[in-house]
């Protein structure tokens, strides 16, 4: 097996020379050059490049000699090479082949799909350096680019051989003989752009809030194609969550937003966030099912196909709704509209400074007014709830602490970042509890409501009976999840928390 | 991590050819692969083109005074490594009769590369030893080459009753016939006649086939120089009845 590849460029980056690449390593070695293979290669990743985080690189190469998929490993683990015939982008874990690749890439990616995040093709010679038993020692490929255009330059990959490393070394000393160099560390873009950590208290509260609004823009037009392509569910969770943030910062914001952000945007985003919400939840049962089919005792996982069945038609109908909505005019207006209300926001803003008029509210004064309200109102909720309390009063408190939770995100810029980091970890805590009682309750309900649909399509009683048994469980869930809120709120309006939420100016 | 031993009793009968044919076909479908040549011969090392030599020898290995991940080597193919012979190997009896768990020792040093393989294959010396004993307790599938000749299968029972009077977890036996010659009226009445209940005897016959007997000269597993040779299918044929799934 061979150790993570040492890649080296000539000194400007152009072609290689081959016959001075052979002339160098004959010294030591005897090297057998095989032809030039055209060879495309596709680097995989999911569009929030997890792979890449976790310093993993996974190419899906083809040629005339077939398909193989290289993971290169971050360490000086032997990279994992896996054959693959007939992968198609996007590609999910378990459409990869069996194997320790899989098994690597898997808990990576979890639920993303891997999509081609490059497409090149090269034209890739494989230098084997043999030692005087003909014993391969090391290998270097000669990977250049076809296309003049590319923005990959050609490099001599030198790939170390298990026990082998000593050939190695000396390879790539020779080559370096011949002015063939490491590349030049990546240049990961500009320093100089200002990024949210740098924002002082004192800024104006809009400067903080266009910003956060512009991003949350962004997250949204980044999403779109995956999610028209259906290519993975969390395109649609990452675009409602944009969507989300937007509705939440322009609530907190109301102070120091102008009025038509309220009686205009407001409302668009309510819009938009509930024309993705029946596809969610259906998104949200698909994933769930290989749980929930876990959880049957009477009944056989095979009892639910049925339900998968209806599951099925339900999503593809409410995407069909989906994708109307996202295409439609008015998607697009809003979209153009809100970027041109964003602009005036930010040029308002920028010729607005504290400095100038105390008028001005500034982002540290806005921060602290907004959590400290958030806080009170999920103590405040919170404490009324008892034992006997109807389940809406635990989902309206389960609004007030999304609520002070996006409210320790959006100010992040200008608050105590220690302070915040476990003030989230608090409510995290609740808002984990009170997930799990609603979702149980959301869950049970709708199972009922398509149960009802299915009878009336003629369902077999297996399923039904099946779908009855996972209600009983999800029943059995919320009881648990209300038990446990006692505690969990108990320990979330602790002293502990009461002093760093006053730290954040939100305990007053 | 499963490990298949290319085992018998008998010397000549092909298990360097089935360990070093199997291990490059499981190599091939993307299976991490290790073989350890455990034969003081070094015959699968050869073919590999490894030198036969592991540094501080098998004392080192079995004491544990050198990792075993220092001294695997990597073969020309991907996914295949080798841990190489050593003509100390010799004297493993001798070392594993001073270690504690001494039947237990060569499992207990694989479990130490078990994160990094899929399949390990070792490539055991004819004898009945402290190393095989080894060998069976380190093994989920014992593949058992069996030239078709009459003491051919009175080897095969006598290693048979070995493995059922182990102690713990026994290995699965796998016989299969190796060299055989179908022109020879002796193989073909012992290929028909082998008792079936004493072990799994797989449906592939291997052949004496001339291109097997390549391998020392190509120094390469014969499915890598002749991919489409008859003797290559063989071997698939065998891979197939045998992998783990």
């Amino acid at each position: 097996m061979t150790s993570a590849p040492r890649a080296l460029q000539s000194a400007d980056g152009g072609p290689l020379d081959l016959a001075a690449v052979e002339g160098a390593l004959s010294a030591d070695f005897t090297v057998v050059t095989g032809p030039a293979r055209a060879v495309r290669q596709a680097r995989l990743d999911t569009f929030d490049r997890r792979l890449d985080e976790a310093g993993l690189t996974l190419e899906h190469r083809s040629s005339a000699s077939g398909e193989e998929l290289v993971l290169v490993r971050p360490d000086s683990a032997p990279p994992l090479l896996s054959p693959a015939t007939d992968l198609r982008s996007p590609a999910f874990a378990h459409d990869l082949p069996d194997g320790a690749l899989r098994a690597v890439v898997s808990p990576v990616i979890g639920i993303r799909a891997l999509m081609a995040v490059t497409d090149e093709k090269r034209r890739v010679r494989r230098v084997e350096v043999h030692d005087q038993d003909g014993k391969t020692v090391a290998r270097l490929d000669l990977d250049e680019p076809v296309a003049a255009t590319s923005t990959q330059p050609a490099e001599v990959r030198v790939l170390s051989l298990r026990g082998y490393d000593d050939a190695a070394r000396r390879t790539t000393r020779l080559l370096s003989g011949i002015g063939l160099r490491p590349p030049e560390a990546e240049d990961r873009g500009p320093a100089d752009v200002p990024s949210p950590e740098d924002m002082a208290p004192a800024a104006a509260a809009t400067v903080l809030l266009a910003g956060a609004l512009n991003g949350y823009l962004g997250a949204m037009r980044e999403n779109l194609p995956g999610l028209l392509d259906d290519v993975d569910t969390e395109f649609l969770h990452d675009f409602r969550v944009a969507v989300r943030r937007t509705r939440s910062t322009l609530k907190l914001g109301r102070p120091a937003l102008p009025e038509v952000m309220r009686s205009r945007w407001e409302p668009a985003f309510k819009w938009l966030g509930d024309l993705t919400t029946p596809m969610r939840d259906l998104d949200v049962y698909q994933l769930d099912l290989p749980t929930m089919s876990g959880w049957l005792v009477a009944a056989a996982p095979g009892d639910l196909e049925p339900f998968v069945a209806h599951l099925q038609r339900r999503r593809s109908a409410e995407r069909r709704t989906l994708v109307r909505g996202l295409r439609s005019a008015r998607y697009a207006a809003l979209v153009a509209d809100w970027e041109r209300a964003l602009t005036d926001l930010a040029d308002t803003s920028s010729d607005q400074t504290p400095d100038q008029s105390s008028e001005v509210l500034t982002a540290g004064a806005l921060a602290g007014t907004s959590i400290s309200r958030a806080f009170r109102r999920v103590a405040r909720d919170g404490g009324a709830v008892t034992a006997d309390s109807p389940s809406e009063d635990l989902h309206s408190l389960r609004k007030r602490c999304k609520e002070l939770r996006y409210a320790l995100e959006v100010f992040t810029p200008v608050i105590d970042k220690p302070a915040r980091k476990s003030a989230v970890g608090d409510l995290k805590a609740l808002q984990d509890v009170l997930g799990r009682f609603q979702d149980s309750e959301v869950q049970g309900a709708a199972l009922r409501e398509f149960a009802e649909e299915m009878v009336s399509d003629g369902t077999s009683a297996g399923a039904v009976l099946a779908m009855g048994e996972l209600v009983g469980r999800l029943d059995a869930e919320q009881d648990r999840a209300r038990q446990d809120f006692e505690s969990a709120f108990a320990r979330f309006v602790g002293p502990a928390t009461r002093v760093r939420m006053q730290r954040l100016g939100g305990a007053g | 991590m499963r490990v298949l031993a290319a085992y018998n009793i008998k010397g000549g009968v092909g298990k360097t050819s089935t360990a070093v044919n199997l291990a490059y076909l499981s190599a091939r479908e993307g299976r991490r692969t290790l073989l350890w040549d455990l034969d003081p011969q070094a015959a699968a090392t050869f073919l590999f083109r490894v030198r036969p030599r592991v540094k501080g020898g098998g004392h080192a290995l079995v004491t544990r005074k050198r990792p075993i991940e220092a001294a695997l080597k990597a073969t020309d193919f991907d996914n295949l490594d080798l841990l190489p012979a050593d003509f100390s190997y010799r004297n493993m009896d001798l070392e594993l009769d001073d270690t504690k768990k001494r039947t237990r020792r060569l499992g207990q040093l694989l479990e130490g590369v078990a994160h990094e393989y899929d399949i390990v294959f070792l490539d055991c010396p004819p004898s009945v030893s402290l190393v095989s004993e080894n060998v069976l307790h380190a093994s989920h599938t014992l593949l058992v080459p069996l030239i078709p000749a009459t003491l051919s299968l009175r080897t095969f029972d006598q290693l048979t009753r070995f493995v059922a009077d182990s102690d713990g977890p026994r290995p699965e036996v796998v016989a299969f016939f190796s060299m055989a010659d179908r022109r020879k009226r002796l193989h073909r009445e012992v290929i028909d006649s082998i008792p079936r209940d004493g072990g799994r005897v797989a449906e592939t016959v291997v052949p004496a086939l001339s291109i097997i007997e390549q391998m020392a000269e190509r120094r390469a597993p014969v499915p890598a120089f002749a991919p489409t040779s008859a003797a290559a299918k063989c071997y698939e044929a065998l891979w197939a009845e045998v992998r783990p799934a």
